[in-house]
């Protein structure tokens, strides 16, 4: 009787279950005290759980959400690249010209939507809730046999022939559904039997938490395994469920698709006598249809029709950890060994328990690698120890398989703790201590953050956003890992705690206004003007409040400020060229305001000052006459007004101007 | 009818009620004026939230998205109103949630400021400073030390204050008032002849109208406000205040505009004075911000002998060609180098024109004699000023008209005061002063020259002096300088003290000189020679000039453009390149920082382009306050518990409270990457904020507050709570 050998194991359901629950005796000791009293330990208990309460929910919060909705996936990680099942293997093979046949297949299957000559059948586990403790794949596999029956019903005989114990086909092909010519088949179904063997805890060791999503891929089996004989476990249970491929009307009703069926349990008798039936009883109750998905035992599988018997499977197929470099010698071999569909049964003697076992071992080279977690609370004070066998992240589960992966990843997803690994005879001891300097900053992408709602898009046209690198491929120089790294280092260990991000990694604002900075706003600094426009009125204010200061002083005065404080001129010997530079400014302006001859004074002033030479004046004063030549009807206009005052009718006179408008500071009030 | 009570009281009472309805008028005048200009500050803000609004709508800015996603299930919900009323409709519409936008942090304003900034202290206190009611209701005693600390506060004394205006006008009142009130008063009491009452009143009315009212107004005032004097001082007072205002005198020293229509003819001192009392020769500037004094360029000396005669003429027409203009400008050309040598003359302002100077020539030259009589031969370092001598001749507008134009052309006002100035700057090249004048020839110019010189014979006497006036805005500052200056205690402290200008020409940079008792160099500002031993020499070096190499950089100065001539500190104005790395503060050459809320507290200052380790980032400016300002304003801040003081050297202290820059956001920190120094900039202490490593782009800048001694701690409030607990 050909029965496949899943190594799939069996899912729990205490999945979010963390590691304390697991162990429910974890060595909680003090060290120092041999038998502290009752009350000791519950305070110290309180100690530790205020100390590492807290950010271990946290913890245990992203772990929930990180199953639920991935961030990221571990396996892309660089120290955990092992748990990355694909290999770049059938690249090697690739040709351009494969991807024409694939289509051409695939065109294939579409225009015969009849029946394909191959049944293929992919099993990928067996579900059972019931079984509370769960198997752990790395160390401890559960497996259980599985054999598939067509049975086919003929119309002729009154009695159920079962017939010849067809073998476990991963491929059926389609000639067997064949009216054969003894007898007439009436409909065909197929029936599949579970048999588990109890072996549970041969080996005494305390099985590892929760699955995790990934372990879950290890369960799958890409292929059954045929074996005729049984396990020599003492206990055997048995599920069955059936079925129809093809109803008395020799229509198809197995169709492509992933399928879940419901297993009953049955007792170990002889299949053919009993007929399958749909209905589900659980504790003699009869139950809803899809309640018995939740309850009873499942075997989920994928049905593919394909035109080649040795076509390859192209279900998602997953393979367990660690088995990738047995990817040719693998499953693969052995479905094409068997694809015909023989009354004959194949044994299979290798069983993928084994062989990962073995596999496993070159990967940590001691089997049983013992961890101790040390955890320091309590000002560093106080240490509660944990110790446990495998090398699955206390806080979320994952299985780092390697030591070194293992410390990476603490150090790197829980900053909220430090880790510093000491060597230990046994395996390996990590101390744990709360990062005091955890601050929690965000160190990201701005652009999460910031989405800076209304500075990115616009109807009126394109806009700068905030620039941003995506990194797409980044190939750094990689150290070669090593366990020192996670030695407790001495000195600056603190300061390196903090991460330091440099980027623009927040939003600014405009300091004047407290308006966010837009984009297209950071390259220039629009608030740092060495004149703003409060201290050039300010200055002209300033002027203005003299009382025994002329008005075409005053304004020569504001022009020459103005002009200083644009261009910021601190040296003597930059006077000459301010000169220059302020005619070649403000020359028409100065002619046109008709202030020439203060300008004039202005300068003799400054030759005063020992800042500029008779040179500078003769030049400034002849480019002053050069402006006024060439706005002639300015000077007209000067010509009139200067008429107009002479006549009287501008009141304007320098006596009254000179009084000022407001009146507040005299230059020589002051003096002594 | 009820007795009247007794006068004094009654005029006592009619002050009184006098002065609380001007008062009233005043206060309802002064609500006016309010208004008014509250009404106008709208209209201006609605003009530029206008502009502003414009702009906005030129921004491409998305409009907020509402939050649609949740669809159907946020547009249910509606915000209902309902009346009471039965003819009004229940009124609906459909929520729209805004999506949370996360504050920021909370910031008083401040203008900013590349430069810092000197204010005077303030002796009034402008407001009591909020902090919450608890804060106040919990430390009174806070409070009115506070007010001690100052001279008042302000709009402290209104209750009972009593300006020259109001007294005027109470005066003015109560005169009024007072004429009916003694007509009755007369007519109820005794029945007097009508003569003597018309004659009384008619004394009454011109007196009135005569101006100073009965002596009883005064002394019911003086007995209402004892503290504004004597009723005899309240009179004198009134009679001062009837002058009529019409007289204001213009300030003696404004001259009408050169370029106006009302020109005059004043001396070359006189036309210079604003220019030379308001510029600034450390800031370049015309009443700058930062330095109280500025001295008068008439100190200053000639470096250079730069005065370069016009031996050929100017054109055919030229001065030179006439006879005897040679000569004279020979002579007057030694006459002046002489005159230089002596000290200077204090000429008459108002001269008349004496009339032999109606034909001038040069043969009536007699300078010789004129010049034995004033002859002071000094060696002071004061005989530049003789180079603004010039002779000076204040003539009427009416004497030009009666004078026949004896001269070839007329000058005018402003004319000749072009011509004193420019001949203070050019002697006798008058060919130059001609061009720069414009409107006359060379030869007009001679000529005009020529009579200048022949006035310049006449005896002098002295009277009539310009006096050497100093515009001072910062009273206090100046005798806080002088307080500092002068206790100087001992040389072995590492203070520092703020530079000024040394000026004494009678002995050279001594032990007496105050930027040797300060410890500070002489700059180029000093009036001492350039050989002055404790001048400060510069650098040589041709490289950064960021290393103790560097003698300027080894005495925490910055490189002066004028003394620094190799490293590149006087080169390349225009570029940020400069290889010379000590002469940032000066040139502004600061990173571009940013704003955004801190990692730490508040607002922080974040750094756009990575810095290397001691490199410049920013200066740290502000108001320059004197150090008892300082205290006052720095218990306000310890209450705020937040300070942007600095303590700069001995005498001042920058505080970024109002005015600063973007660094004064830059928090505290004990292990900051930045640190303060305090250099010397061209005469100026400035605070430069560099880095303490290198620093990453997008890091938040910290610096120690208590970057100097154990005296800067009490100006940070933080700080300063921290030692106290």
């Amino acid at each position: 009787m050909p029965s496949a050998r899943n190594s799939g194991h069996i899912m729990s359901g205490a999945g979010c279950k963390a590691n304390g629950a697991v162990y429910p005796a974890s060595s909680a000791m003090l060290n120092s005290v041999k038998k502290p009293k009752m009350e000791q330990i519950q305070a110290d208990h309180e100690l530790f759980l205020q100390a590492f309460e807290k950010p271990t929910q946290i913890y245990r919060f992203l772990r929930t959400r990180n199953l639920i909705a991935p961030i990221f996936l571990h396996r892309t990680l660089t120290f955990m690249s092992h748990r990355n099942g694909r290999s770049n293997a059938k690249r090697k093979a690739f040709k351009v010209d494969n991807m024409l046949q694939t289509v051409e297949k695939m065109k294939g299957e579409q225009d015969s939507p009849s029946l394909s000559s191959h049944l293929q059948l992919t099993f990928t586990g067996f579900f059972h809730k019931d079984e509370k403790p769960s198997q752990n794949s790395e160390n401890e596999q559960n497996s259980v046999s599985l054999e598939v029956l067509l049975v086919k019903v003929c119309h002729k005989k009154r009695k159920d022939v079962s017939c010849p114990v067809k073998q476990v086909p991963t491929v059926v092909s389609s000639n067997e559904f064949e009216p054969s010519n003894s007898h007439m088949v009436k409909s065909y179904s197929l029936l599949f039997r579970v048999s588990r063997t109890g072996r549970r805890d041969a080996n005494g060791l305390p099985n590892g938490e929760a699955n995790e999503n990934i372990d879950v891929r290890d369960t799958q089996s890409r292929k059954k395994r045929n074996s005729s004989h049984k396990e020599e476990g003492d206990t055997t249970e048995t599920y069955v469920a059936q079925m129809t491929v093809f109803d008395k009307n020799r229509r198809l009703q197995l169709l492509d698709g992933e399928y879940e069926v419901s297993m009953q349990w049955m007792e170990d008798s002889p299949v053919s006598k009993k007929r399958a039936t749909w209905e589900t009883i659980l504790d003699g109750k009869r139950l809803p249809p899809f309640e018995t998905f939740s309850q009873g035992p499942t075997l989920q599988f994928t049905l593919r029709w394909t035109g080649e018997a040795s076509g390859k499977s192209t279900a998602p197929v997953a393979k367990p950890l660690a088995t990738r470099n047995s990817d040719s010698s693998g499953p693969m071999e052995t479905r094409t060994s068997h694809h015909r569909a023989t009354p004959l049964a194949v044994k299979e003697s290798v069983s993928t328990d084994i062989q990962m076992r073995k596999e496993l071992i070159p990967c940590e080279p001691r089997q049983k690698l013992r961890i101790f977690y040390q955890f320091l609370y309590n000002n560093n004070t106080r240490q509660q120890t944990e110790a446990r066998d495998d090398l699955h992240c206390p806080w979320c589960t994952l299985n780092c398989s390697k030591l070194y992966s293992l410390l990476k990843h603490l150090k790197l997803s829980h900053s909220r703790f430090i880790f510093n690994y000491v060597p230990h005879p046994k395996g390996a001891r990590i101390d744990v201590s709360i990062n005091e300097c955890y601050d929690g900053s965000y160190v990201g992408n701005p652009q999460d953050i910031h989405s800076q709602p209304g500075f990115a898009f616009s109807r009126n046209g394109p806009v700068k956003r905030t620039a941003v690198t995506h990194i797409l491929v980044c190939r750094p120089k990689r150290t070669k890992p090593s366990l020192s790294e996670f030695l407790e280092s001495e000195e600056g260990e603190m300061e390196q705690q903090r991460t330091y991000v440099s980027g623009h990694n927040r939003l600014y604002f405009h300091s004047d206004s407290c308006m966010p900075l837009r984009p297209q706003e950071m390259e220039v600094d629009s608030e740092d003007e060495r004149d703003p426009e409060w201290l050039r009125e300010k200055t002209a204010t300033q002027l203005d409040e003299f009382t025994d200061v002329n008005e075409g002083e005053k304004e020569v005065m504001k022009l020459w400020n103005l002009h200083v404080m644009q261009h910021g001129f601190i040296a003597d010997n930059q006077m000459n060229q301010a000169i220059i530079l302020f005619v070649d400014d403000c020359g028409a302006h100065i002619v046109r305001r008709n202030l020439c001859r203060n300008f004039l004074l202005h300068l003799v002033s400054m030759h005063d000052f020992n800042l500029v030479g008779t040179a500078t004046i003769d030049r400034a004063m002849a480019r002053l006459k050069q402006i006024q030549e060439e706005l002639p009807e300015d000077a007209e206009e000067r010509q009139e007004r200067a008429l107009l005052a002479a006549a009287g009718s501008c009141n304007g006179g320098a006596a009254s101007s000179a009084v000022g408008k407001q009146g507040k500071r005299t230059k020589s009030a002051l003096t002594d | 009818a009820p007795i009247p009570p007794p006068p004094v009281q009654r005029w006592r009472r009619r002050v009184r009620s006098e002065y609380m309805r001007l008062r009233q008028l005043k206060r309802l005048k002064k609500a006016e004026e309010v208004k008014a200009v509250f009404v106008s500050n709208r209209v201006k803000i609605e003009k530029q939230t206008s502009i502003l609004n414009g702009e906005w709508s030129n921004l491409r800015i998305q409009s907020v998205p509402l939050s649609s996603s949740d669809g159907p299930a946020a547009t249910k919900k509606m915000c209902t109103v309902e009346s009471g009323f039965p003819g009004f409709k229940v009124q609906a519409v459909a929520m729209r949630p805004l999506s949370t936008v996360t504050g920021i942090p909370f910031m008083y304003s401040w203008s900013p400021l590349q430069h810092n900034f000197m204010v005077e202290d303030e002796t009034f206190l402008h407001n009591i400073p909020y902090m919450g009611d608890e804060v106040l209701e919990q430390d009174e005693a806070f409070l009115e030390e506070l007010i001690d600390n100052y001279d008042g506060v302000h709009g402290d004394r209104e209750g009972g204050f009593i300006s020259d205006e109001i007294f005027k006008e109470l005066v003015e009142a109560l005169n009024q008032y007072s004429d009916h009130e003694d007509e009755n008063e007369e007519e109820a009491a005794t029945a007097a002849p009508t003569e003597k009452k018309e004659a009384e009143r008619a004394i009454r009315r011109s007196s009135t109208e005569g101006k100073i009212p009965s002596d009883k107004i005064f002394t019911a005032i003086a007995s209402m406000f004892p503290y504004k004097g004597t009723m005899e001082e309240l009179k004198e007072k009134y009679k001062d205040l009837l002058e009529p205002p019409s007289l204001v005198k213009l300030p003696p020293l404004c001259t009408p505009n050169v370029d106006g229509p009302f020109a005059k003819s004043v001396q070359r001192e006189q036309s210079l004075h604003s220019f030379h009392t308001l510029f600034c020769r450390r800031c370049f500037k015309y009443d700058c911000f930062l330095h109280p004094f500025h001295a008068t360029p008439n100190v200053y000396k000639r470096k250079s002998k730069e005065i370069r005669m016009e031996t050929d003429p100017c054109g055919a027409d030229c001065f030179l060609l006439q006879k005897g203009a040679k000569e004279f400008v020979d002579q007057n050309m030694l006459r002046s180098q002489r005159f230089r040598k002596r000290r200077r003359h204090q000429l008459q302002q108002q001269q008349q024109r004496p009339a032999s100077a109606s034909c001038p020539g040069p043969s009536g030259f007699a300078e010789e004699s004129k010049d034995g009589e004033s002859d002071h031969e000094t060696t002071s370092s004061s005989d530049g000023n003789s180079r603004c001598q010039t002779p000076t001749k204040l003539r009427p507008v009416d004497d030009e008209a009666e004078q026949p134009a004896s001269c070839a052309a007329e000058w005018s006002g402003a004319e000749e005061s072009l011509f004193r100035v420019l001949h203070g700057t050019y002697f006798n090249n008058f060919c130059s002063i001609a061009r720069l004048i414009g409107t006359k020839n060379c030869k007009e110019v001679y000529t005009f020259a020529v009579k200048e010189a022949l006035i310049h014979r006449v005896p002098l006497e002295d009277g009539g002096i310009l006096p050497q006036k100093k515009k001072r805005k910062h009273r206090q500052a100046a005798a806080l300088l002088t307080a500092s200056a002068l206790s100087i205690p001992d040389n072995s402290s590492n203070q520092v003290y703020n530079y000024q200008p040394c000026d004494h020409p009678d002995h050279p940079c001594d032990s007496t000189c105050p930027c040797v008792i300060t410890q500070n160099f002489c700059e180029k500002f000093c009036q001492c020679e350039d050989e002055c031993q404790n001048r400060f020499p510069g650098c040589r070096c041709k490289t950064q000039c960021n290393t103790k190499q560097c003698p300027c950089y080894l005495a925490v100065r910055e490189c002066d453009p004028d003394l620094c001539m190799t490293c590149g500190a006087a080169e390349h104005w225009d570029s940020k390149v400069v290889s010379c790395k000590n002469c940032s503060i000066q040139r502004g050459l600061k990173k571009h920082l940013l704003l955004a809320p801190s990692d730490v507290a508040g607002w922080g200052t974040f750094i756009k382009e990575p810095v290397q380790k001691n490199e410049f980032i920013s200066e740290y400016c502000g108001e320059l306050i004197s150090q008892e300002e300082a205290d006052r304003r720095g218990r306000i801040y310890d209450k705020y518990m937040s300070s942007f003081l600095f303590n700069l050297n001995n005498d001042f202290v920058v505080d970024a409270t109002r005015k600063g820059n973007k660094i004064r956001f830059a928090n505290h920190s004990v292990n900051p990457n930045c640190y303060a120094k305090v250099v010397m900039v061209n005469g100026d202490h400035r605070i430069g904020i560099f880095a303490k490593r290198s620093i990453m782009q997008g890091e938040e800048l910290f610096f120690d507050y208590r970057y100097s001694q154990a005296d800067a701690l009490k100006y940070v409030g933080i700080e300063r709570e921290v030692d106290m607990s």
